[in-house]
């Protein structure tokens, strides 16, 4: 089954009365000002839903793929160039968050950032510390130059565990600390944060703890404060934020960190100079300073994922307290078991998560039309009314 | 306030202040880092430059590349596996293509992150990085960064990569780099010495990587040059870099990719980021290199402007390689940074320092016919060349 209930199939004719406009050959450029959303779903119709990577489901949205267009004006010479706009996203970044350029640097995602900060602080005597499960990109690294790895597993809640974390950080070349936490979507108040990251400093000095970011902007807990100002301060802690989540870019690779200038040369070092591309750093320019449809992305996004929570909930089934675009969630079976019935249904969720792969699924959030279709589809996968009880 | 030639070399021009003017000095300085130099990035800044500094396609992506990197718009919130065509998309087509499975290939962020990920994957403190002199710096340079040692092997006296002395130089090491056609020299070596090559370090030192660089790939035109694709068959250590900012006039959406040995290619593709090739170049890069006509004819413009470029050199007397590239590597018998510095003040940008021929070497892009036209004015000037054939602008 595809998605079909609420997408319509557009033609050229319905592209054109969304805003679209024909230029060269008779070819119909879509109305990436105007009527996005209708051309998106144009362009998606027939696709699975996708709520398996945490993706916005909007993507950048009209002023940025204004902005990439306007790149490919004059027969796309400037998509030829090799582009100069790393330092001018660097300053826009810097503007908005009041830090110098030299605190901030742009990777191919956050993913690189992640990757080089791994390389710039692991080696075999001094290894990777993050909780379990969390994302792995640093492990796959960690693994790569030989650096040990040790994973702590969360709480009851599927927090991580501050304490045991701090202990095992001893020594530590890197903690991994993904706040929220992916998958298990919790989020880790302020307070708890600062007083983890003085003990690691005051017992570990010279270990550097990587404070992945990459949600925050979908965070709705008002305990929660980004730690940006932290890093621009103390040497040893990073924060990496993305414009693959609320900004919508996944597809353009770009990602950014704060860090003391000195942490972010030791970074660069380890890292490949050109990864990132001259439509992704615009579009990054444009989303930068768009806070307005950041707050619209974060309303969006909470409205869909409370109706989600709600719905699995009123069903009997407990997701975790989710601050981000997707939830972690006791299916009562194999994920494998609830991903391959999703599938069947045209709907992909979320991959293993060890150790948690034989009873929670992560769900990403979509609009809430996909979710009321998604969930609809979970009900038949997982065997509980669609309706719930009154 | 009239913007003078001389400004622009020392601080931004163009247009209103930027935002960020603010952050300048932390711009430039940032700029200098990521390898620029202030001069150069404030100059290319200017919009009626002349830019024959970095190899680039003067006339952007084909039409049909164009139109599916819009087509992509669609799928920019999607990682590119989930976009259409998704990254398995191209590599399918790529193995297609070369007659190869889509385990022999990778992809990179650009050619450079294939290059920057073999140095990582092949090489260690024991086992060193043979590669010539000049040549594409990028392998070296992350060499040295990891405190890899370095067989640097001059290129002859025509510029071409001394391929007998490279083999002496592989025995235990952890990666051969061989740029065909070489840059910054533009020299090419015919098929039989690179597959000699190939075969000769197979048996003097079998666990070599040999990394085969044809960046330039589409722009050769001499008959005895062939792609080392097909080695890779009997030769599972040997990986083929291509790239699609050259030709392809992609530099700026930074994809490219690496063809070689199953398992070659998966101890690279270890290093390389996960999705690291952006959905819009992806989408691009399918319709790119499905487009032979387009390929043809941007190989001919290049090497009709390439031949006027040469010329013009030649009949001015100074030694210029027999280029095969998008560029010409002179002799202009003065230190490449006077040059480059008199050109940048007359809006034109040419090619940066190549240690050890930084004295007496410049490397030229080849711009469209209009632009070496009025580059060759520029360097008539600077060069002192007196001519009645080129009017003095």
């Amino acid at each position: 089954m595809q998605r079909r209930s609420f997408i319509r199939t557009l033609g050229a004719g319905a592209m054109l009365a969304a805003g679209g406009h024909v230029l060269r050959g008779g070819r119909v450029l879509g109305p990436w000002t105007r009527g996005f959303e209708e051309a998106l779903a144009a362009a998606q119709a027939g696709t699975p839903i996708l709520l398996h990577n945490n993706e916005n489901p909007l993507g950048p949205g009209p002023r940025a793929l204004a902005a990439m267009q306007a790149k490919l004006s004059e027969r796309g010479v400037p998509a030829a160039r090799y582009t100069s706009l790393v330092p001018d996203l660097a300053d826009a970044i810097a503007g908005r968050f009041g830090c110098k350029p030299e605190n901030v640097l742009i990777g191919c995602g956050s993913t690189q950032i992640l990757r080089s900060a791994t390389l710039a602080f692991t080696t075999p005597a001094r290894g990777l510390v993050g909780g379990s499960p969390t994302y792995e990109e640093c492990g796959d690294v960690a693994r790569l130059v030989g650096a040990p790895i040790r994973a702590v597993p969360g709480t009851s809640t599927l927090h991580h565990d501050l304490d045991a974390l701090a202990a095992a950080a001893r020594g530590a070349g890197l903690v991994f600390f993904d706040n929220p936490a992916n998958p298990a979507a919790t989020l880790h108040p302020a307070k708890a944060v600062v007083a983890f990251l003085e003990t690691v400093n005051r017992e570990s000095p010279d270990t550097h703890i990587l404070i992945d970011e990459a949600y925050h902007d979908y965070v709705t807990d008002p305990a929660h404060e980004t730690q940006i100002p932290l890093a621009l301060r103390n040497p040893r802690v990073i924060v990496a934020r993305t414009f693959s989540k609320a900004y919508g870019m996944a597809g353009l690779r770009v990602g950014y960190a704060f860090a003391h200038p000195e942490t972010i040369k030791k970074i660069r070092a380890q890292q490949y100079p050109q990864g990132t591309n001259v439509l992704g750093l615009t579009g990054a320019l444009a989303l930068i300073t768009d806070l307005e449809r950041l707050e619209q992305e974060k309303q969006r996004n909470t409205e869909a994922r409370q109706f989600t929570i709600d719905w699995f909930k009123a069903r009997g089934l407990e997701p975790t307290d989710s601050q981000c675009n997707f939830l972690f969630v006791d299916v009562g079976r194999p994920a494998k078991e609830f991903r391959e019935g999703c599938q069947k249904e045209g709907i992909r969720v979320g991959r293993d998560f060890p150790p948690f792969e034989k009873s929670h699924s992560r769900i990403s959030i979509g609009t809430i039309e996909e979710m009321r279709y998604a969930t609809q589809a979970f009900a038949r996968v997982l065997g509980v009314k669609a309706e719930a009880a009154a | 306030m009239p913007v003078s030639r001389r400004m622009f070399l020392g601080t931004q021009t163009n247009g209103a202040p930027r935002a960020a003017s603010i952050a300048a000095r932390g711009h430039e300085a940032l700029a200098a880092e990521y390898g620029d130099g202030a001069a150069q990035a404030a100059a290319a800044r200017r919009a009626d430059a002349i830019r024959l500094n970095s190899n680039e396609n003067p006339l952007g992506p084909s039409p049909a590349a164009l139109e599916a990197i819009e087509g992509a718009f669609a799928f920019a919130g999607r990682y590119p596996m989930n976009a259409r065509p998704a990254m398995a998309d191209l590599r399918a087509l790529l193995a297609k293509q070369h007659g190869l499975e889509v385990a022999n290939v990778a992809l990179g962020a650009g050619s450079g992150e294939i290059l920057h990920s073999a140095v990582r994957a092949f090489t260690s403190g024991s086992r060193g990085l043979v590669a010539g002199v000049p040549t594409f710096e990028s392998p070296v340079r992350v060499a040295r960064a990891q405190n890899v040692p370095v067989a640097e092997v001059p290129v002859d006296a025509a510029g071409r990569l001394d391929l007998p002395k490279m083999i002496g130089a592989s025995k235990g090491a952890g990666l051969v780099f061989v740029c065909n056609p070489n840059n910054p020299t533009g020299a090419v070596h015919p098929a039989d010495a690179i597959r000699d090559l190939v075969s000769r370090i197979g048996a003097a030192s079998p666990d070599s990587v040999i990394l085969i660089d044809e960046a330039y790939h589409e722009y050769v035109t001499d008959p005895d040059y062939a792609t080392a694709v097909p080695l890779i068959a009997r030769h599972p250590n040997v990986i083929v870099s291509r790239t699609m900012s050259k030709l392809h006039g992609m530099a700026g959406l930074r994809l490219g990719y690496g063809l070689g040995g199953m398992k070659a290619i998966e101890s690279l593709a270890r290093w390389t980021m996960p999705y690291n090739a952006n959905a819009p170049a992806v989408a691009a890069a399918v319709a790119s290199v499905q487009d032979e006509a387009q390929i043809e004819r941007e190989r001919a413009r290049n090497t009709e402007v390439r031949r006027f470029t040469t010329a013009f050199f030649r009949s001015a007397g100074f030694d210029i390689t027999d280029s095969q590239a998008n560029f010409v590597w002179v002799n202009l018998g003065r230190p490449a940074k006077a040059f480059r510095d008199a050109c940048a003040e007359q809006g034109i940008l040419v090619g940066r320092d190549f240690p050890p021929f930084e004295k007496t070497h410049c490397r030229i892009s080849i711009g469209t016919m209009d632009e070496m036209k009025r580059a060759v004015a520029v360097f008539r000037s600077v060069l002192n060349l007196t001519s009645s054939s080129v009017s003095r602008q």
